[in-house]
């Protein structure tokens, strides 16, 4: 039991947690923007296909606590790093300049990380925990993006998780121990284009709606 | 070419008489710096004058002056070792600054390295860290022909990519989470390349890792800016391995009951 | 005068080591935790002595002015180290390496000594190896090599350009372990400032915690003194800040025997002197000779930059001079040349101390790419600190003291006159006579620290037995006494000038009349000046305090004191020594045509001297040089 402590307790553990709880919650998001697509499709086909996902028990309710738990390790160890790292350093720099290597997404990250959460409860009590037996999920979207300001929120979001993985997706490899001189660049342009697809991704969903409606 | 060249610069620097101390930033005008002297040297000729007005020289450390002996550091103008590219303070120049500059000079700032006095840290704990696996046991004597054991080319390229880590601490100093991860990784890379190193590598990676987080330093959340700063260019690459190294020592690595004891 | 007794073995060349560990007393490892080594310095020699004997299970001490001890000035070596492996296959062996060296020393050095450092050189590669050093490899994996100042053989193993760095941090590592182990009790950042020497052996030494300035007193029952090389004497060398000869100093005042200290070595290849304020003269590799070409103007006084310069007003002065050799010449003489060429106001460059090393024709011969690819990293250097394209205009360089072959006296053992005091590396008189070969000082280094001194050790301690002196015992209170009011006499003359400018004074003096050219005037006029530079420092001097903080200025101060001492022992030695040898050139002992002249007649020996209380004239010591199984050759270059 010690051992596996040390292991999880350990810095290097820690990243490494990080890591494959940031990998499942790409992996989710992943899934999430494909079944975002699906609303393209108009308001039939997506309410259909949240149905037919929402029948899938008892595997979807197994899914969400999976989900919840990776998510509530990702978010605690990264509470935890924060908080560490701030305390490694006790007295600041008066001037602290970066020389290169630091990015938005690397220097924001457990910043980025918060709004997400934020955003994410907001989301919740938006789309899940809410009766869905009135009004169906797309006319629920429709009708929530009818409103200019939450369309800003969700675009807003939306640009603060690919910030946040613009970091997170190399760094995922990286703290892998990824890291070869020959794939690297091609890891890094991989992130680049996840970042974007991401951001566009979600980010066009609400403008879409707002524009048809 | 090498015209004789002389600035006038401001140096707001760190002043603290001991550990003890607060300390607090000195302004101190500099006139006549020749501009092909590095910046220790125009810290030494600072500090003769002050020295003659009866004043407290600046105390910072320093050897070799060429770059190789990782004594010397200090953050100019918010960067550990200035804004000179892969070398160390010694290594840098005064025809890097303009004349009127005001130069910003403080100490490597890390939990871990307590102020000594004035740009002076202890760097101890990197010692404290070695001395937990950062070598391969081997006595004096007995030890086979150097040709018996053939190691590949390119290992042994990046073995010595990782080597050449002169362990100033730039890395710490200039790491947002005041993280050691760049100046071990380099130690471990460096022996896990090596077939000779192979056989303590699982103990190595865990126990020069625990030693690192009992001394306080940060966690690596992969920023890259001490590579950025590494006056020997070691690469984060070696993080990877050391990454790697870790998951293979805790998940498969066998380890002797002594050395699990130890961690 | 009395003639020394090394205390050779005897036997063949070839055997006497091996006899000689016969010969030897033993300690069993049961016993060996019950004696307590003091080892000053952590270089290759300090740090691969105190990591073998913690092994051996003795209790060891070990002492460093830096921060940690893998910052010991050994950590610059670039080039590399030998061992006669004859890996290459081109003919090296054991014996072709003691040759090369025993010639290379222009025959001052032991012949014992260098047959055993010779045939150790091997086991060092392998013990490197296995610690993980890493060396640069073949394709194949086995171990690369390279032909290394001008040797016949390709017997010169490198790690990069960094190859002290790496077997340092070999040593370093096995130091660390035995520290984590508890066998090495490490202090850094401590100065040894004096030796202890009661009832006819070592008793310990006098160390100070340069954090708080604590004098501390550690006994022990043997003390090894590796605390380097003293060329700093010079002011500007290639040395680190921190290189003293303070330690060794202090020995000679408590009666070892100081060898042949004005053997020193001057590279021709170090960055020039730029600016005033400059503190360090960094070396550059040897290997660009291959390709540069020096040169300064014909005439004196030339202010023109070098491409101003026409070819017909270039004076290539080591082709001329030298025509089958031309600008390969070993060490001693292309320095030598430079500096006269300077000296008669040639010298180029701001402060007219350089000459000219052009790569132009190699660069129009070969292509700026072969060349970049030969010496980039060295170009790049270069203009970093000088500011100035080597592939667009000549490179400068200048000569730098780089090495000191004197150093303590010592027997067979490396036991000095002193029972119980044992010198080890660049700080003992050495195996490498009045010049050293390249990458030879880091095999000596080793050689002393992993394989020789473990096994005299045990035969002096076997003889002599425990020390039952504590370090409560009178002598080490008179000891902390003397040097408590040697740092409050230094801190109370408060004059008018920093250490920095009397030790430059003392370094001007030390280049114009102690350096690669002497002569007797010279050497006298040194002698007077040093002196009078020595009265200047104790009546004129400023030394930052106070003493119970890190106060660098105060060590500086200290120990610009010894060199000022040993300035004066060197001119001596190099007065008495009337012959041209090794790494200097005497001009009273010089053919027509310029070439030295070695004196074996009168100087085959080594001159080591003794003591005899301050101010009073040191007394000289012989040890004979016998060579029975070398002939004893005059060099030529022509
Ligand atoms: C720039 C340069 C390049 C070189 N290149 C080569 C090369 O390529 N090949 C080669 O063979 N040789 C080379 N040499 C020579 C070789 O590096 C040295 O001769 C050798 O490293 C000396 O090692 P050492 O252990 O005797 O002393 P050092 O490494 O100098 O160590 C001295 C130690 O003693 C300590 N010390 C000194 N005084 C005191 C004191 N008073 N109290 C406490 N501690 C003290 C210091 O802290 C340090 O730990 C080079 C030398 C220089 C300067
Ligand atoms: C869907 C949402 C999220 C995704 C896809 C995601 C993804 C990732 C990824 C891939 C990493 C990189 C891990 C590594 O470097 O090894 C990461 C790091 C991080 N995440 Fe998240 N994350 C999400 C939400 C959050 C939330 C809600 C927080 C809240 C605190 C957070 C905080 C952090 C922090 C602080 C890091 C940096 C830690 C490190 O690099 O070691 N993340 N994230
Ligand atoms: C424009 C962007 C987005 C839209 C339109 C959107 C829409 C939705 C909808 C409609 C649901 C409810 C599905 C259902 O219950 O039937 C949902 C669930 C969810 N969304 Fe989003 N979402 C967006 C972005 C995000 C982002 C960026 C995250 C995470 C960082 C996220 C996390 C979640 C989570 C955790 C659930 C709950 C899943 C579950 O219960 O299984 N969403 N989203
Ligand atoms: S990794 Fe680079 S920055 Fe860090 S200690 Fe080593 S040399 Fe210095
Ligand atoms: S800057 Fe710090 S976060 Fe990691 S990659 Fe370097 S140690
Ligand atoms: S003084 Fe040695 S690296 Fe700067």
């Amino acid at each position: 039991m010690n051992w596996y402590k040390f292991l999880i307790g350990s810095s290097v553990g820690k990243k490494m947690l990080m890591a494959m709880t940031g990998l499942c919650l790409i992996g989710f998001l992943a899934v999430h923007l494909l079944g975002n697509f699906m609303a393209f499709a108009g308001a039939e086909a997506f309410n259909d296909y949240a149905k037919k996902l929402h029948s899938l028990q008892p595997y979807l309710t197994v899914l969400n606590i999976g989900l919840l738990t990776v998510g509530l390790v990702h978010i605690i160890v990264g509470i935890i790093l924060f908080f560490e790292n701030l305390k490694a350093r006790p007295i600041k720099y008066n001037v602290y300049k970066n020389p290169g290597g630091r990015t938005i997404g690397s220097d924001t990250m457990p910043y980025t990380g918060i709004l997400i959460l934020v955003f994410v409860i907001f989301h919740l009590l938006k789309f899940t925990f809410v009766d869905k037996s009135v009004t169906p999920i797309y006319q629920l979207m429709a009708e929530t993006f009818t409103n200019p300001l939450w369309v800003l929120i969700y675009v807003i979001a939306m640009v603060v998780v690919a910030v946040h993985i613009s970091h997170g997706f190399w760094s995922m490899f990286q703290s892998f121990g990824i890291n070869h001189p020959r794939h690297m660049p091609l890891i890094m342009k991989l992130g680049l284009v996840v970042t974007f697809v991401f951001g566009i991704g979600f980010g066009i969903l609400p403008i879409y709606l707002i524009i048809i409606t | 070419m090498t015209t004789p060249k002389t600035i006038d610069i401001t140096l707001k620097v760190w002043r603290q008489q001991g550990p003890g101390d607060r300390g607090r930033f000195e302004s101190i005008p500099v006139k006549d710096v020749d501009i092909h002297c590095s910046f220790l040297e125009m810290l030494d000729f600072l500090n003769e004058k002050l020295i003659l007005e009866d004043k407290e020289p600046i105390e910072f450390d320093n050897d070799c002056r060429e770059g190789i002996c990782g004594t010397c550091g200090a953050v100019i103008n918010g960067i550990p070792h200035g804004h000179g590219r892969g070398m160390t303070a010694c290594e840098l120049h005064m025809r890097k600054f303009n004349n009127g500059d005001t130069i910003v000079v403080e100490p490597f700032r890390a939990r871990a390295f307590k102020v000594i006095q004035d740009l002076m840290v202890d760097r101890s704990p990197l010692e404290k860290i070695i001395q937990a696996g950062g070598y391969i046991s081997v006595n004096t004597g007995g030890t086979p022909d150097a040709n018996a054991i053939p190691v590949a080319q390119e290992k042994a390229e990046e073995a010595m990519d990782a080597a050449s880590c002169i362990g100033c601490g730039a890395c710490v100093a200039a790491c947002p989470n005041a993280s050691a991860m760049l100046f071990v990784s380099a130690k471990v890379s460096q022996f896990a390349l090596l077939p000779q190193g192979r056989l303590e590598a699982n103990s190595r990676v865990l126990a020069m890792l625990k030693e690192m987080d009992a001394c306080g330093f940060g966690n690596c959340t992969n920023h890259r800016v001490c590579e950025t700063v590494c006056p020997k260019k070691v690469s984060i690459r070696h993080i990877a391995r050391f990454n790697r190294e870790f998951l293979k020592a805790g998940l498969v690595g066998r380890l002797s009951l002594d050395e699990e004891e130890k961690i | 005068m009395q003639y020394l007794d090394g205390k050779v073995p005897g036997g063949s060349l070839a055997e006497k080591w091996d006899r000689h560990r016969m010969e030897l007393n033993l300690i069993n490892p049961a016993n060996r935790r019950r004696f307590s080594i003091v080892v000053v310095g952590t270089g290759l020699a300090g740090a691969s002595a105190s990591a073998s004997l913690a092994e051996m299970g003795y209790k060891v001490k070990t002492f460093c002015i830096q921060d940690s001890p893998r910052r010991a000035h050994s950590i610059a070596a670039q080039g590399g180290i030998n061992a006669a492996k004859n890996y290459a296959n081109d003919g090296d062996s054991i014996w072709r390496l003691f040759m090369d060296t025993i010639k290379g020393g222009d025959f001052r050095s032991r012949e014992s000594n260098v047959y055993r450092l010779a045939q150790v050189s091997n086991n060092i590669m392998d013990q490197c190896v296995a610690q993980g050093v890493p060396f640069a490899r073949e394709y194949g994996g086995l171990l690369a090599n390279r032909s290394f100042g001008g040797a016949q053989v390709s017997r010169t193993f490198y790690a990069r350009g960094q190859t002290g760095q790496q077997l340092l941090l070999g040593a370093y590592g096995a130091l660390s372990r035995q520290i984590a182990d508890g066998q090495v009790k490490m202090f850094p950042r401590h100065e040894m400032m004096d030796l202890v020497v009661a009832g006819g052996r070592v008793r310990g030494i006098i160390a100070r915690d340069l954090i708080n300035g604590d004098l501390e007193a550690h006994a022990a029952d043997a003390v090894m003194l590796s605390t380097g090389g003293y060329s700093n004497v010079f002011y500007l060398s290639t040395n680190a800040i921190s290189c003293n000869v303070s330690a060794i100093w202090q020995a000679y005042k408590k009666g070892a025997f100081f060898a042949n200290p004005c053997f020193t070595q001057i590279h021709p290849t170090s960055l020039p002197h730029v600016s005033g304020h400059q503190t360090k003269l960094t070396l550059m590799s040897e290997s660009l000779r291959n390709d540069g070409r020096v040169w300064v103007p014909k005439d004196s006084d030339d202010k023109r930059t070098a491409n101003a310069i026409p070819e017909n007003e270039r004076d290539y002065y080591l082709e001329k001079k030298y025509p089958s050799f031309g600008n390969l010449v070993p060490r001693d003489v292309a320095s030598r040349n430079a500096k006269q060429q300077c000296d008669a106001g040639k010298g180029v460059g701001p402060t007219g101390r350089a000459v000219y090393l052009d790569f132009m024709e190699a660069i129009k011969r070969d292509g700026k790419e072969v060349i970049a690819r030969k010496y980039g990293n060295l170009f790049d250097m270069y203009r970093n600190i000088i500011d100035d394209d080597p592939y667009e205009t000549p490179m400068m360089i200048y000569p730098a003291a780089h090495f000191t072959m004197g150093g303590l006296w010592v027997d067979y053992n490396l036991m000095s006159n002193v029972p119980g005091l044992f010198v080890l590396g660049e700080a003992n008189f050495s195996d490498h006579g009045a010049n050293r070969l390249g990458a030879s000082a880091l095999m000596q280094c080793l050689a002393d620290g992993y394989f020789i001194v473990p096994n005299t050790l045990a035969g002096y301690l076997g003889e002599a037995g425990n020390s039952d002196v504590g370090p409560d015992h009178a002598a080490f209170n008179e000891s902390i006494q003397k040097v408590q009011a040697r740092i409050e006499k230094l801190l109370s003359i408060n004059g008018k000038r920093t250490v920095e400018d009397i030790h430059r004074e003392l370094g001007r003096v030390m280049e114009d009349h102690v350096g690669v050219v002497r002569n007797e005037d010279g050497l006298k006029t040194a002698i007077e000046q040093i002196q009078k530079v020595r009265a200047e420092f104790w009546e004129n001097v400023k030394v930052a305090g106070p003493a119970d903080r890190y106060r660098m200025n105060l060590q500086k101060a200290g120990r610009l004191a010894d060199f000022l001492e040993i300035g004066e022992l060197m001119a001596v030695d190099a007065l008495y020594r009337k012959e041209s040898c090794g790494g200097h050139l005497r001009e009273e002992s010089e053919s027509e045509d310029g070439e030295a002249i070695r004196d074996d007649e009168n100087f085959c020996h080594a001159a080591a001297w003794e003591f005899m209380g301050e101010n009073a004239e040191p007394r000289l010591h012989m040890e004979p040089l016998v060579f029975e199984n070398v002939e004893l050759t005059q060099r030529s270059y022509k």
